[in-house]
């Protein structure tokens, strides 16, 4: 009940036709450093041209993943097959991909001409050729004219896109990103997150990006894998990882969330301090201790005879809506809710009012209470 | 089974990760040759008698009864303390003055400051001889005491020691933040105290660094003893009494020994030191401008030309007295002590030896360094390999020129050893004076590697460039500047050196500093000064070639460098 509608709309959005071969299968990987293992057990597809981000805090191992794809730090253990072919022992030279890095690594003594064509002078093709592919690269990334300067002489965003076109110079199969944008201003950065997704659609080449930024990976990815503490937490659509987050940390890291500790009672109850919510199906045996968690544009302000009673504590002014404050009468835990100056105006929120809330239970998600790590 | 032996065995043996394997293996291999199978072979050397036989600590007891020899340390500490104190003390002033005030002409100082490194120490020795000596200009000024032993020493060893302590203080004081002294400053803190708070804590590893340095380079060096120590016994002359004097390698083995705890202790310390001072400077600090202080700025003033005037004095006077007829009694000036007349094989057959020496030095040298240094930072892989090798870089700092010089005498001197035709050839010093300058060269390799992008091995390697192609295109030109400081720092210092050396010339490669010291022992005192002359000038123009090389190459064939 919960789920379908969400299910519904990320299928909509999957690009890759179903019976095609992956363009990435890892299995079994795992890596360590010394006593730490960075990487557990990771099992991951991914499809031919989809843009796939790795997600998670820092430390969750996203990096660590993205280098053993390219052969940079092997992993320990597993295997990594791309179009077939396994690739889990070649160094990097021998395999089928392009990168960019967090830093760029832009050759500071090479113009941006020479850093484009660093790979193709390697694949000994003709100067005319060459000079052929690195102008289409510049016009592709917007950057005609400036083939004769060195990277010193170009902003971040510029530099940002001479490393795009160096990686995909030579026409790797597998593109992938290393934090690309965290370099750069928000301005820039938004503006460059559009240009890398419509150049990556353009082309249709397989990519898989890393990021800690949850809106940057909401914003671009086809599919969102989000990590921590060296496993994978969860795989979907930005939708389904919103909407359905898999676990109490995904939850909790993708978007706002609130968390609320209640006991099972019965088959459909729940208790929230001294009241029982109805309507919220579960498995769990009765007594046993869970949270229960809703984002805050989805709980619903009230007159305080109409939902849970609670006090207004704080309001802070956000622009396109309020972020509102609230203690729980029940049960002394804090709730925040995101909703539209209009509904401000006629409850009269403000410090100290006394208002009623609603949780809706299509909105509601329910998890263990004890989950390592959140 | 054999898809399996293909997945496993094929991609993990690459042409390029074997060429990188072979590398390693010849950098560890050239250090261990080259350092530490001679220093094992000294050690042991000095628990053996005359026959080969082991005897323990014999040789040490035999060392520390015998008052002639043991004396030599209490000796050797003095001179090595004062000088220590004398040079951090000036130096310290000088950087000051340098990094902390407005005086004048601060670009000139610094390059009169340096002079005193082009020059073998026993330069300042003949100098000293000349101003201070029975005929020297200044000898009442001594009070009736002689210049031939610790005055001398003392007085010729900071000369030549200066410029290497200006450097690292220079360097020191130099990370300063304004914001605190501005925050000193509105707390209403005096100018002395601030000093003592903020300037003197921010220095201070800088201080002990060059505390420890100072004081390796004094109880080690051998030139300015040798020529001025007279009756007065240090270690470094020790070790080449014993050896080239009475042929005692084993005493000589174990006065080396002795000479090596000094050294080591110094480098651990050193290496603690920096360690700790890593962090000390955060990347938002805002340096420090000082403010005109006409006091303070005419006093540094003074003191800075003070010294910069008895640097220039002191090397002055070795060329007065290398263009002199005949000392004190004919002042006419002559270059007929540049002729070098009947003194065969000390003349200008040894300038040319010394030239070839130290060209070999730099170019084989830069290039086994830079090439170690990027294995070890650059490389992936044979972590092991890689540690071991920076570990080996390391040591040689802890190695005085003397000991490293015998210790090649007992290694490459074996008749069993297969490496034995090296000894007498040119070959043999340029391995000891690579070596013995290795650490310094390796230093400012990592740094200038440390400096570069991680990621530029691995774009190459994700455009399927390869490693070598990488390193020529962009590694080598990108730290080009460090490049050539590592080459001109080894030429000079081959140019230079004798400690080293010393045991291991033969008649057809005498250098022109061991030439020095002949021409001095043999009493033609104005060819030994003409010859510590030529040696100084060579090393001066290859320092101006240097820095003009590394203009052109800053602000022409390098423009990238001035992109932004």
């Amino acid at each position: 009940m919960l789920h379908s509608s969400a299910t519904l709309a990320a299928k909509s959005r999957s690009v890759a036709p179903p019976s095609a071969q992956p363009h990435l299968q890892i299995s079994g990987l795992t890596k360590r450093f010394g006593d730490f293992t960075a990487l557990r057990d990771i099992a991951l597809e991914v499809h031919e041209g989809e843009f796939v981000c790795f997600l998670g805090p820092s430390g969750c191992g996203k990096t660590t993943l993205l280098r053993a794809i390219a052969g940079l730090a092997p992993q320990s253990e597993g295997r990594i097959v791309q179009r077939g072919r396994d690739i889990s022992r070649l160094p990097p030279q021998a395999r089928d991909f392009g990168i960019v890095f967090q830093s760029y690594a832009l050759f500071p003594n090479l113009t941006v001409f020479d850093n484009i064509a660093y790979g193709l002078r390697n694949q000994r093709a003709d100067r005319q050729r060459i000079r052929q592919r690195v102008a289409e690269l510049l016009e592709l990334v917007n950057l005609r004219g400036s083939e004769d300067k060195y990277p010193a002489a170009l902003s971040g965003g510029q530099q940002q896109r001479v490393a795009l076109a160096r990686a995909l110079a030579t026409e790797p199969a597998l593109l992938l990103l290393d934090e690309p944008l965290s370099a750069l201003d928000a301005q820039v950065r938004v503006h460059l997150r559009g240009q890398i997704k419509g150049l990556q659609h353009r082309l249709g080449v397989t990519t898989i990006m890393v990021t800690h930024d949850q809106e940057e990976a909401l914003a671009m990815a086809d599919r969102i894998v989000v990590m921590n503490h060296g496993v994978i937490a969860q795989v979907g659509t930005p939708a389904e990882i919103y909407r359905e987050p898999a676990s109490a940390f995904v939850a909790a890291f993708i978007g706002n969330m609130n968390f609320f500790d209640v006991t099972s009672e019965g088959r459909e109850g729940l208790r929230l301090g001294h009241r029982r919510l109805e309507g919220v199906p579960h498995d769990l045996t009765p007594g046993v201790a869970a949270r229960l968690a809703i984002r805050p544009e989805a709980v619903r302000l009230c007159t305080e005879a109409e939902g849970l009673a609670a006090q207004v504590e704080d309001v802070e002014f956000l622009g396109a809506f309020l972020r509102v404050t609230l203690r729980l009468e029940e049960c002394e835990q804090f709730v925040v809710a995101d909703i539209a100056d209009r509904e401000v105006v006629s409850l009269d929120v403000k410090p100290g009012q006394r208002l009623g809330i609603r949780l809706p239970n299509e909105s509601v998600r329910l998890y263990p209470a004890a989950e390592a790590g959140v | 089974m054999r898809a399996i032996h293909q997945s496993l065995l094929v991609p993990s043996v690459s042409a390029e990760g074997v060429l990188r394997l072979v590398a390693l293996l010849l950098g560890v291999a050239f250090l261990a040759l080259g350092l530490l199978l001679p220093l094992a072979t000294m050690l042991l050397k000095s628990l053996q008698d005359r026959s080969g036989d082991f005897v323990g600590l014999a040789n040490f007891a035999r060392y520390f009864q015998t008052p002639a020899l043991a004396g030599s340390i209490a000796n050797s500490l003095t001179v090595a303390l004062i000088t220590t104190v004398i040079v951090v003390g000036l130096a310290f002033l000088c950087a000051y003055g340098i990094t902390r005030t407005r005086m004048p002409g601060k670009r000139f100082f610094r390059m009169l400051a340096i002079l005193p490194i082009l020059a073998p120490s026993l330069l300042p020795a003949i100098s000293m001889v000349y101003l201070f000596g029975n005929q020297g200009w200044f000898r009442d000024w001594l009070m009736g005491q002689s210049i031939y032993g610790p005055i001398g020493i003392v007085m010729g060893m900071s000369f030549w020691i200066f410029p290497h302590a200006l450097m690292i203080l220079t360097t020191a004081l130099s990370n300063s933040d304004a914001r605190l002294y501005e925050a000193a400053e509105a707390l209403g803190t005096p100018k002395w105290r601030s000093f003592f708070t903020i300037t003197l804590p921010a220095a201070r590893y800088g201080l002990i660094s060059c505390a420890f340095v100072v004081f390796t380079l004094a109880i080690t060096d051998f030139g300015v003893p040798k020529i001025i120590g007279g009756q007065y016994n240090v270690l470094a002359t020790d070790v080449y009494r014993q050896v080239v004097g009475q042929q005692n390698f084993q005493m000589g083995a174990v006065v080396s020994v002795i000479l090596l705890i000094p050294a080591v202790i110094s480098f651990i310390v050193d290496r603690l030191v920096q360690r700790r001072q890593v962090a000390q400077l955060s990347a938002r600090a805002v340096p420090w401008q000082p403010a005109p202080n006409p006091v303070r700025d005419w006093t540094f003033t003074i003191l800075c030309y003070g010294v910069g005037g008895i640097i220039l004095v002191v090397i002055g006077t070795a060329i007065y007295a290398s263009l002199v007829r005949f000392w004190p009694y004919n002042l006419s000036l002559t270059l007929t002590h540049y002729a070098f007349q009947g003194l065969a094989g000390s003349g200008w057959e040894a300038w040319t030896n010394s030239l070839r020496m130290a060209a070999a030095v730099a170019l084989v040298g830069t290039l086994v360094v830079f090439v170690n240094a990027w294995l070890i930072e650059k490389s992936g892989g044979y972590r092991p390999l890689r540690q071991g090798l920076h570990f080996m870089a390391m040591l040689p700092m802890a190695v005085p020129g003397m000991v490293l010089g015998l210790a090649y005498i007992f290694y490459f001197n074996q008749p069993g050893n297969p490496l034995n035709w090296l000894y007498g050839t040119l070959a043999i010093l340029v391995l000891n004076t690579l070596v013995h300058y290795y650490t310094v060269c390796h230093l400012t390799s990592i740094t200038a590697l440390k400096q570069l992008d991680p990621e530029f091995e691995s774009v190459g390697a994700s455009l399927k460039v390869p490693f070598w192609t990488t390193f020529r295109r962009v590694t080598l030109p990108v730290s080009l500047p460090a490049v050539l400081d590592i080459s001109v720092y080894l030429f000079v210092n081959a140019m230079t050196t004798v400690s080293g050396v010393v045991f291991l010339y033969s008649t057809d490669t005498r250098l022109a500093s061991v030439a020095i010291m002949h021409l001095d022992e043999a009493g033609y005192f104005a060819s030994a000064a003409a010859m510590a002359v030529l040696i100084f000038f060579t090393s001066l123009v290859v320092k101006l070639l240097h820095a003009a090389l590394t203009y052109a190459l800053l602000t022409k064939a390098q423009r990238w460098r001035n992109a932004g």
